[in-house]
């Protein structure tokens, strides 16, 4: 009854959120995340209607329509990485590089493990809903560590786009890793995934009521030299500093 | 068993970049104004803290041995006390140099399309590396006190002055000319 009641809840807040995005006019601004949002609608109404009027068609439909979720929830991670990085075009190549390492990695498992293993039991789906939650987690870890050390602002859409959906990830990846280990004594312990997306979507309707764009930098700064030449007189510098501080030491 | 520790551990990883995130300020660092501010930071640095005579002057063993012979046991720690906060106090500075010419290369690095990631990691661990080594110089200071090694103290003077010669150097580019092109106020330049 409660998991009903999570789902209910959850399909009124994703209807609201989608009206917002339209009357705010940020549908267009953030397609990728409303396609997401959409698609999650999509599938916790079909859920609810299945469930009550074919449980057989439920059971059989329940996760591949939870992998489409899935799916498109890598579009909020690449609707980040458009909007914060756009402006610094050396940051943006620095997350992509290690993006596209998550993304190989996403793309050899799933062509790999139906090979691995023909016939999924519910076991196995558990592993693989965690292993490419595992892999969305880096992606978020790594694109932050690329924020963070270039000092990088981030906006108020942003932001709540961000800590939504990383509270989703982090708590369904827990959830997955602890069932995926206990078994069955724990399995109750996957209701906190609907509660934890519930949560997500009141940070994202808070965060989504109106369009708050990314702070940009005072002024674009274009240096006339090259980024070897920065690189090298960066290099040139520290070895300066580093020779003073060696001489330091040994004294 | 392996296996959970490395999904938790990821989870841990997560979790610290999402708290991280909700404390962080939203203001970008690397701004044309913040460069100004650094620059002028520096300015007050090189003309009021930094001058060698003086820092050698503070530092003369001299001085110690004239309060050694001149004044009472008391007055030998309170003299000691002093000058260790003071030699901690440059290696600080040293320090701040150091992350204000990081700063300033990632502040530059981002705009670069041409960016070589792996030349970034090694930079980041250079930098890393490099501060380290002025922690553990503190810790000595800390340890074994201002006078442990003399010759110290002018490599430290010396450390300082060439730290702000270097982030002068990489500010340079925030001349007269320039600056109006940064923030459009002439004006600004004048003060710098």
């Amino acid at each position: 009854m409660s998991i009903w009641l999570i789902m209910g809840l959850g399909l009124l807040l994703e209807l609201l959120l989608l009206i917002r995005g339209l009357r705010a006019r940020l549908i267009q601004r953030y397609y990728f995340f409303y396609i997401y949002i959409a698609s999650v609608t999509f599938v916790t109404g079909a859920a609810m209607l299945l469930n009550g009027t074919a449980p057989a068609l439920y059971d059989r439909w329940y996760w591949p329509l939870q992998l489409g979720t899935l799916i498109t929830g890598y579009g909020i991670l690449l609707e980040i990485l458009n909007h914060v990085l756009a402006p610094y075009p050396g940051a943006e190549r620095f997350a992509r590089f290690s993006g596209i390492g998550a993304f190989g990695a996403i793309l050899c498992f799933a062509l790999v493990s139906p090979l691995i293993a023909p016939h999924w039991s519910p076991g196995t789906i558990i592993e693989f809903e965690r292993d490419l939650r595992s892999v969305q987690a880096i992606f978020i870890c790594s694109l932050l560590a690329v924020v963070f050390y270039y000092g990088i602002g981030i906006g108020r859409n942003m932001n709540g786009m961000i800590m939504g959906y990383g509270l989703y990830i982090l708590t369904s990846l827990f959830s997955l890793t602890i069932r995926s280990y206990a078994g069955k004594p724990l399995d109750q312990i996957w209701l906190i995934q609907p509660l934890s997306f519930n949560i997500s979507l009141i940070i994202w309707l808070i965060a989504l009521w109106s369009y708050c764009p990314n702070p940009a930098p005072d002024h674009m700064i274009h240096l006339e030299e090259d980024y070897g030449a920065l690189v090298a007189r960066t290099k040139g510098v520290m070895g300066a500093i580093r020779a003073y501080i060696g001489k330091a030491a040994r004294t | 068993m392996i296996s959970l520790i490395f999904f938790l551990f990821v989870g841990v990883l997560l979790f610290l970049s999402l708290f991280l995130l909700a404390r962080r300020n939203t203001r970008p660092e690397g701004s044309s104004s913040a460069l100004v501010e650094a620059r002028q930071a520096l300015k007050t640095l090189q003309a009021g803290l930094l001058p060698l005579d003086l820092v050698k002057r503070v530092f003369a063993e001299r001085d110690w041995e004239y309060v050694r012979a001149e004044t009472p046991r008391s007055i030998h720690e309170l003299f000691m006390a002093e000058r260790k906060a003071i030699a901690l106090l440059w290696l600080t500075e040293v320090r701040s140099q150091i992350r204000s010419l990081q700063r300033f290369h990632r502040g530059a690095a981002r705009h670069y399309a041409r960016l070589n990631p792996r030349l970034e990691v090694e930079l980041a661990m250079s930098f890393a590396a490099l501060t380290g080594a002025c922690m553990a110089l503190q810790a000595l200071v800390y340890i074994a006190g201002p006078y442990a090694a003399p010759r110290m103290v002018s490599v430290v003077a010396n450390v300082a002055a060439r730290a702000c010669e270097i982030s002068q150097q990489s500010l340079s580019f925030l001349d007269t000319a320039r600056l109006g092109a940064l923030g459009g106020q002439p004006t600004d330049a004048a003060t710098l």
